[in-house]
């Protein structure tokens, strides 16, 4: 076992590396830079900046100071707030992480459940009923769903807030503070889960059908086990195993941020400042984001290897 | 000079930048119920006019959503998300220059139509030559920590942007202070041009007289006590320490900053015109629509963008008192001059002549519009009306293509030695352009114009225009505190991005005429003489002139946005009152 991590982890090195090419390469074609989104500036001012901001270097030269700044930890200076890139990302990554994590919790939870009963009662009302429910959810798109409630829970009803994530000029503190955040979360919260239930329910609903139709199904209910224990006890079990490395790879989604439920809802999430970062192109904070998720998804991946390896003997790489 | 962020096509609208003559607008206050009710109707009877400048008080002022009425001596308003660059001159963001200019009245500010009023300064004298400034401070100027504001202040505010590692978006070069570019770029030790007469006077000398130099030169002050005491030449870094904790003299003091949610101001005690009525002010921020947030009473103002469906839907909130006013920017299609196609104006004018402007305005802004005919908005003390719009005239755009040399070709689009006359023109996605591109692409079909269109985002636009890449290209100005912002581009030594290639020795000597007096009456002329040559050989197809909307919870008093300087001038004069019957 020990081996085996060693080497995952060393697949790492080259699979960084790959990332950070791309990344960077890819946002150098992207056309305009972050001074040319001022159209009032003269060619002299405009070439003054370039060398103060150091956009007249070369791509090649550009991609290994980048690079450097990197491997001491300097994600680099966004170019639109003035300050370090960590910084900022410190300051909203983890109000977009609370209602990721709140919203990857509900999701799971209730797919399990949903998935679990409609492929034990299959082609039932029920069954059809929940496809068609979270089929609808799914397929809706962010801003729309978004929108809606917006419209019916928090402008005609006022149950909720309609967006941000405290009551402007409330300034409450303790107990009050998390509650009226709470209140705030709740119809983002809802959207984010009801886009991401249809594909999770299918899954489980799946990967259970498919464990009932086993042997070992078969051996427990003819051994005079009650249905309710061969289905949540033996076959429950099974069916949730593979969805360790599904669980592994959400890892990155809790950092990411949900760009377009986050600006609908003005929730003052990293995805809201990334889509503004891209518009006025500041590539520092852009590439150091992205680079940040990328290798959060890389020690996702080595997460969900691992403990499939722990789970499954059978897929330990020798 | 201070930058706001600019009504580029996507955002307009959104934004908290406000546009209305202010003394149009307090005359509707006063003429109370009869007045402001037959303004309505006009609003509702006449679909495809133009909409007027209007305020309308609201209906029913205790509709107001208990979130607001709850809030007490607080105003909220929207903006977009600032960068957290709160050092005047030192944003690179827009919004920022919102942010600051709460807390950061310049020496000489501009009242809606452009001209220069006394701000922190309370006069101010320009020599005969137009080469001396002198800026007289008002008596017991303090910042809002309790220190005084003095000359000194002044001084080293203007250094500091000369210093050879700013990198701000000020660029104070262009006021030529005597002895600026020794400083900049040379080893002088300080500015000879700039000479502190004692506390509250201070006299700058430049090389050349410029219109622009008198606000630019008298422009928000930072204390060299609290921005300058590491300061040496050449090392500036250690101010960006400071952008999060500014130190200003406007009516409000920065209290905190919340990324992502608002920054909140406290009524500062030590401002010059006395302590606001209101205690605490924030800015909100906002992505996008902000909407929802004032009809569920989270904000305010907001400003929303300027069309019929949006007045309609603050009509039915009967708490909101509705302004709408026209904005000092102005929407333009840049020809790309460097290209053949355009090197002839009667091609330009034909294709001014062969856009049905009016239709496309109308039909997008439903009368929140209105079609441009001179280069500067008519809030501008340099607009004039006699110079007319050029007609939608397809018969005449025709005749000016054969003229120039384009014969019809097969399949209806124009020819001229073998090539046919098919134009690229870029624009940024969204707005406007929704509207026009398909009338656009018929009317000139219809004159023989092959029409291509690519939309993308602005910063692409803008980069593929600088690279040269468009024959036509859409852009719509900044806000325009002078009306040389407006012309500018057009002089043949401008480099800025968006106009390439445009000469014309007439135009060039009437832009320097306009800029190079302190004068109003003598600019006026130049710059109405300077309209109808630009009409002659057109530099682009002027589109239209903005409105704002803007609509405010009834129970704050005060807001005057006007098109050079949105609500800020308003913000000391708020006032919370109670609405409840």
């Amino acid at each position: 076992m020990g081996r085996y991590i060693l080497k995952r982890l060393a697949y790492l090195i080259p699979t960084l590396i790959g990332a950070s090419i791309l990344i960077f390469f890819l946002y150098s074609l992207v056309p305009g830079n972050f001074i040319d989104g001022d159209p009032n500036l003269t060619a002299e001012r405009k070439a003054e900046l370039y060398a103060l901001y150091g956009f007249d270097q070369p791509t090649i030269v550009r991609y290994f100071i980048w690079m450097g700044n990197l491997l001491t930890g300097d994600l680099g200076f966004s170019l639109q707030f003035q300050r370090p890139v960590t910084e900022v990302l410190n300051n909203y990554i983890w109000s977009s992480f609370i209602v990721a994590f709140a919203s990857l919790f509900l999701t799971w939870a209730i797919a399990v459940v949903v998935g679990v009963i409609s492929a034990t009662k299959q082609y039932s009302l029920y069954d059809a009923v929940i496809t068609i429910l979270v089929f609808a959810a799914m397929a809706t798109p962010s801003f729309f769903l978004g929108l809606i409630v917006i419209k019916y829970f928090a402008v005609d009803l006022g149950w909720f807030p309609a967006g941000g994530m405290t009551t402007t000029g409330a300034d409450y503190t303790g107990w009050e503070h998390v509650k009226d955040v709470l209140e705030h979360m709740i119809l983002p919260v809802l959207v984010l889960t009801m886009l991401g239930i249809g594909g999770l329910t299918r899954y489980f609903r799946t990967n259970m059908l498919e464990v009932v139709k086993q042997d070992f199904v078969r051996t427990a209910r003819a051994k005079g086990l009650k249905e309710r224990v061969v289905i949540y006890k033996h076959a429950l079990r099974n069916a949730l195993l593979p969805a360790i490395t599904l669980f592994s790879f959400e890892l990155p989604a809790l950092f990411s941020g949900a760009i377009i439920t986050e600006q609908i809802f003005n929730w003052p999430g990293i995805g809201a400042i990334y889509m503004q970062a891209f518009t006025v192109r500041d590539y520092t904070l852009l590439m150091g984001f992205t680079m940040f998720i990328a290798v959060l998804t890389v020690i996702s991946n080595l997460i969900a290897d691992i403990l499939y390896g722990l789970a499954d003997p059978r897929v330990r790489v020798k | 000079m201070k930058k706001q962020w600019l009504g580029l096509t996507v955002l307009s609208g959104l934004l908290v930048l406000g546009a209305c003559n202010t003394e149009l607008e307090s005359d509707a206050q006063e003429e109370n119920g009869e007045k402001t009710e037959s303004s309505t109707e006009e609003v509702e009877a006449e679909e495809n006019d133009v909409v007027d400048e209007v305020f309308v008080e609201a209906g029913n002022p205790a509709a107001s959503p208990e979130l607001a009425l709850n809030r007490g001596n607080t105003v909220v308003v929207g903006l977009q998300e600032p960068g957290g660059v709160f050092t005047p001159h030192f944003n690179t963001s827009g919004y920022d220059g919102n942010v600051q200019s709460v807390m950061f009245p310049p020496l000489v500010d501009i009242n809606p139509q452009g001209e220069p009023i006394p701000r922190l300064a309370e006069d101010w004298e320009i020599s005969e030559d137009g080469k001396t400034y002198t800026y007289f401070l008002r008596e017991g100027l303090k910042f809002d920590d309790g220190t005084d504001l003095t000359a000194k202040d002044v001084a080293f505010t203007i250094t500091l942007l000369h210093d050879p590692s700013y990198g701000g978006g000020t660029d104070i070069t262009e006021a030529q202070v005597v002895g600026g570019l020794e400083y900049k770029e040379g080893d002088a030790e300080d500015i000879s041009g700039i000479r502190v007469v004692d506390d509250r006077t201070i006299e700058i000398e430049v090389e050349e007289p410029n219109a622009r130099s008198l606000t630019m030169l008298g422009g928000q002050v930072l204390s060299e006590a609290y921005y300058g005491a590491n300061y040496e030449k050449g090392d500036i870094d250690y101010l960006s320490d400071l952008h999060l904790k500014p130190l200003g003299a406007g009516p409000f003091r920065f209290d905190e900053y919340n990324p992502g949610q608002h920054i909140r101001y406290v009524a500062n005690e030590y401002y010059y015109a006395g302590k606001p009525s209101v205690d605490t002010f924030i800015y909100r921020t906002t992505e996008g629509d902000s909407q929802q947030f004032f009809q569920t009473g989270e904000l305010d103002y907001s400003a929303f963008p300027a069309n019929r469906d949006n007045y309609e839907l603050l009509e039915s909130m009967e708490f909101a008192n509705i302004n709408v006013y026209n904005s000092s920017n102005y929407s333009y299609i840049a020809f790309n001059n460097e290209s053949e196609v355009f090197e002839d104006p009667l091609v330009r004018q034909a294709f001014i002549h062969g856009l049905d402007r009016e239709t496309i305005i109308a039909a997008h802004y439903q009368g929140f519009a209105e079609v441009a005919n001179v280069p500067v908005a008519p809030t501008s003390w340099a607009y004039t009306d006699e110079i007319e719009a050029p007609t939608y005239d397809p018969e005449l755009a025709k005749e000016l293509l054969e003229e120039a040399g384009w014969e019809e070709g097969s399949n209806g689009i124009r020819e001229k030695d073998g090539e046919r006359l098919r134009v690229y023109y870029y624009t940024s996605a969204g707005g406007l352009g929704d509207t026009l591109i398909p009338i656009a692409q018929e009317n000139y079909s219809e004159i023989g114009i092959d029409l291509q269109v690519e939309q993308m985002d602005f910063n692409a636009l803008l980069a593929r225009v600088d690279a040269g890449d468009h024959d036509l290209a859409s852009f719509s100005t900044t806000m325009q505190p002078d009306p040389h912002v407006g012309v500018q581009a057009f002089h043949s030594t401008h480099t800025g991005a968006t106009f390439r290639g445009y000469e014309n020795d007439d135009v060039d000597r009437l832009i320097e005429a306009s800029v190079g007096t302190n004068d109003q009456d003598e600019r006026i002329e130049a710059y109405h003489e300077l309209y109808q040559a630009l009409q002659d050989d057109p530099p682009m197809i002027l589109l239209n002139y903005n409105k704002v909307l803007s609509g405010t919870n009834a129970r704050v008093d005060g807001f005057e946005p006007n098109g050079v300087r949105g609500i800020t001038p308003s913000l000391e004069h708020l006032e919370v009152v109670d609405v409840t019957p």
